[in-house]
């Protein structure tokens, strides 16, 4: 899995490409980890070039949620495909994270 | 299954490393089947989880499970058989969905996965063997309320 951050504003923004599935989840969880050590952080995670998740990979999603939460901050997620957004409501992960379907919006609710 | 249908069949270990190259391969097969997004992503997904449980839980994940995909007209169907101890998926108890984040447990997706996805999803034991089939439907709706049959 290919991973590229930046920082829009206060939010730091990662773009991930690729399978997240349990042969790269930890390596995603670890690297997206450090880059939210700051108090409150604001994270927003585009998957428009995720293709693939698994329950490995949406542990490793909710592990970093629970670290944003822990230290005060927001997270969200934006341009998620189809049919990884039929799993994310499937898991009723759909309803505990701020999912926005473009990156301008997502980082204009994160900003709010 | 029609004896038109086009097959995919491999060995595989229970690895995270193995199990993504099969994923990786079987979307490639049903991708150039021309079956939809939506299908090859969770034929895959149900694999993926089957495979993974079976080298975290089963500790099988030194040896070879058989897998078996067949494209339909209307359906794609897979197949699991490992030299497990005896498991069905279909027993495995539901996660606590409705919790926060906070407070939700990180495990217990997997299988769950598996029984909503699945359109059909059977399971037998045979000659020591672990035998799951499931099947997912090819239209691009929501699943039906997985349908889950009984077998011997």
């Amino acid at each position: 899995m290919e991973i590229h951050d930046e920082r829009i504003g206060d939010t730091c923004v990662v773009t991930a490409k690729g399978r997240l599935d349990s042969g790269a989840s930890a390596a995603f969880a670890e690297k997206v980890g450090g880059l939210i050590a700051s108090p409150s952080p604001k994270l927003l995670i585009d998957f428009a070039g995720v293709d693939f998740v698994t329950s490995a990979g949406l542990r490793a999603v909710l592990v970093l949620v629970k670290k944003v939460k822990a230290a005060g901050g927001s997270f969200a997620l934006c341009s998620v495909q189809e049919p990884v957004r039929e799993v994310l409501d499937i898991t009723g992960l759909t309803a505990m994270f701020s999912i926005h379907s473009a990156r301008a919006e997502a980082i204009a609710a994160l900003a709010g | 299954m029609s004896a038109l249908a086009a097959r995919f069949e491999a060995t595989t270990l229970a690895t995270p490393a193995a199990i993504s190259e099969l994923t990786d391969r079987v979307m490639a097969f049903l991708d150039a089947q021309g079956v939809d997004a939506r299908a090859a992503h969770h034929t895959a997904l149900v694999l993926d989880e089957i495979l993974t449980n079976l080298g975290t839980h089963g500790a099988c994940a030194s040896g070879a499970a058989i897998v078996a995909v067949v494209v339909e007209p209307e359906r794609v169907t897979g197949q699991i058989v490992d030299d497990g101890p005896p498991f069905d998926s279909r027993q495995a108890a539901v996660p606590a969905l409705d919790l926060a984040p906070a407070d939700r447990p990180i495990g217990g997706l997997g299988l769950y996965l598996v029984r909503k996805l699945s359109t059909t999803l059977e399971y037998a034991r045979r000659n020591d063997q672990n035998c799951t089939t499931f099947s997912i439907s090819r239209n691009n709706t929501l699943s039906a309320e997985t349908r889950i049959d009984g077998n011997s």
